[in-house]
């Protein structure tokens, strides 16, 4: 019989994506026991959080949780408050704050506006992280949308190198209704992941390796939601039914190819 | 929510041709025969037009609620047989003759007839169409799939027409179920109200409303596809920054590390 965490993720990879927080929550009540399994690593839409110190927003995900409470990036505090919250070593809390600061510059060049957090965390030979990035669409508009981006790296340290280990997620979330189309819904979510070695000076050259990966990341994963939701997800509608009489449509394919036969012929 | 109705649910769920994957899913993490699913297979089979071939058929015929005599048997008016479906084998059986009769028995002949040639000429793919009298009208469903789990992908098209003779209207639904999910997992799911006035009681005339019916609805979710993509996608996440350069993260990470950045400066 299959592993009973690999068929909770199957059945989460063929479930409408758009209901994934219902359903997890749902395979959760089902099977108690890999509560903590699914939490960690199933991608949810992000939300989003008011910092009581800064008044700054920022999103919250199974990385700034610890318990019932969430960390602010930008005062590092835990609301509700906690006295013993894990946070991150004086060190890497430095280079956390730093990439907050050029993320929330990356955000403002990319998605004119949105929200974007940074957390970092200490392994015993280097550091892992999370940045993540919120925009959505303005409701007023028939189209509307949501991105989440999800980005989680390891830094592995090496002589003047590190290895970087980045898995990406995005969840692209849409909906378009008015008369003439009634509703149409296309939402989902797509991962990949990749590996480099790159050279480390100074812990600034972190930030300028991770914000490197990421940025390419996602234009890669921006170019593939492109062609998967409007590309394919057309075509497969398309391949259902055809516009054109398939009497037509036979037709002239087979017109075609009795001229690409008459041309390999001569 | 008890596990039964948890249960029931993700059948509901199940994307086209995935059903059988998804129960699978459901059976690995919990005990089948512990369960109550097969009134939820029962409604989704026949929400979803589940299609099979009658014994020695070549064609496919529809299983829903338009064509349940109940009992675990429906009937097909091309044919003029019903049978027994098994839900979980998905198989049917016990074909018996079933001729369509009363006031709608020779509409329902030609509309076979007319909108079998729509169907044709349109669904290449895995096609099947019924067209079943009932209290409110006559009932005319349309389903094409195709399925392609080898490149990660399977879809669905629905139609769903009830056309009322005593008020010459075709009423229903288009719904469109497309799910792809090669390293990830993306949907559409789509759904059109329909109401049209027919001006001519023949089969031919309800055929081509239908036809242009879906025509102008296919060709308005190609738009939509467009529209989605020129406006919600492109505000959501630029592909680069104004200044057409990627960002300098030297000169952005050359904010001096250890700088505080609470206070709510900005915002």
């Amino acid at each position: 019989m299959a592993d009973p965490f690999d068929s909770a993720l199957d059945l989460l990879r063929r479930l409408n994506p758009k209901h994934i927080t219902k359903n997890l929550n749902a395979l959760i009540g089902l099977v108690p026991d890999l509560t903590e399994d699914l939490l960690s690593s199933v991608d949810q839409p992000l939300q989003i959080s008011k910092c009581k110190k800064s008044g700054r927003e920022y999103l919250l995900c199974d990385y700034n949780r610890d318990g019932d409470s969430y960390r602010s990036p930008w005062s590092n505090e835990f609301d509700p408050p906690l006295s013993d919250g894990t946070v991150p070593s004086e060190k890497v809390r430095k280079m956390e704050v730093a990439a907050n600061q050029a993320f929330d510059v990356y955000r403002e060049l990319y998605y004119e506006g949105g929200v974007s957090s940074v957390y970092f965390w200490n392994l015993d030979d280097g550091f892992a992280g999370v940045v993540l990035l919120k925009k959505s669409s303005v409701a007023t508009s028939k189209n509307t949308g949501t991105w989440d981006s999800i980005h989680v790296f390891e830094a592995l340290d090496r002589a003047r190198t590190a290895h970087y280990k980045l898995t990406s997620t995005v969840i692209l979330n849409m909906e378009n209704t008015s008369e003439a189309i009634g509703t149409m819904d296309l939402s989902g979510n797509m991962t990949r992941q990749i590996e480099a070695d790159l050279p480390v000076e100074d812990d600034n050259s972190h930030i300028v390796n991770i914000g490197r990966l990421v940025e390419d990341m996602e234009l890669k994963m921006r170019n593939l939601l492109q062609e998967v939701y409007f590309g394919k997800a057309k075509d497969v509608v398309n391949d259902l039914r055809s516009v054109s009489n398939l009497t037509e449509v036979n037709r002239e394919r087979a017109a075609h190819s009795d001229v690409m036969s008459a041309m390999l012929r001569r | 929510m008890s596990a039964d109705q948890t249960a029931a649910s993700f059948i509901e769920n199940a994307p086209p041709g995935e059903l059988a994957e998804v129960i699978k899913d459901i059976g690995s993490l919990l005990d089948l025969s512990q369960l109550s699913i097969s009134p939820a297979i029962e409604k989704y089979n026949k929400e979803q037009f589940v299609t099979t071939k009658l014994p020695g058929g070549s064609t496919l015929v529809i299983v829903s609620s338009y064509n349940d005599l109940g009992g675990g048997r429906f009937f097909d008016s091309e044919s003029s047989s019903s049978f027994t479906y098994d839900h979980s084998t998905q198989k049917a059986s016990d074909v018996q003759s079933y001729p369509i009769e009363g006031e709608h028995a020779s509409i329902v002949k030609s509309l076979l007839r007319d909108v079998g040639n729509h169907v044709k000429e349109h669904f290449p793919s895995l096609p099947a169409y019924g067209v079943y009298p009932s209290d409110d009208g006559i009932a005319i469903l349309i389903v094409g799939n195709k399925y392609s789990p080898s490149n990660y992908w399977n879809g669905r098209w629905r139609s769903t027409y009830i056309y009322s003779p005593s008020t010459s209207t075709l009423t229903g639904t288009i719904a469109v179920d497309v799910h792809y999910y090669e390293d990830g997992n993306v949907r559409l799911v789509t759904e059109k109200h329909v109401n049209e006035n027919i001006r001519s009681s023949s089969a031919s005339a309800i055929a081509t409303a239908i036809g242009n019916v879906e025509k102008k609805y296919q060709e308005e979710l190609n738009r939509a596809f467009g529209a989605l993509s020129e406006g919600a996608f492109k505000s959501l996440r630029r592909q680069l920054p104004v200044t057409r350069q990627k960002m300098d993260w030297q000169k952005a990470s050359a904010y001096k590390i250890g700088q505080d950045i609470g206070g709510g400066s900005r915002r």
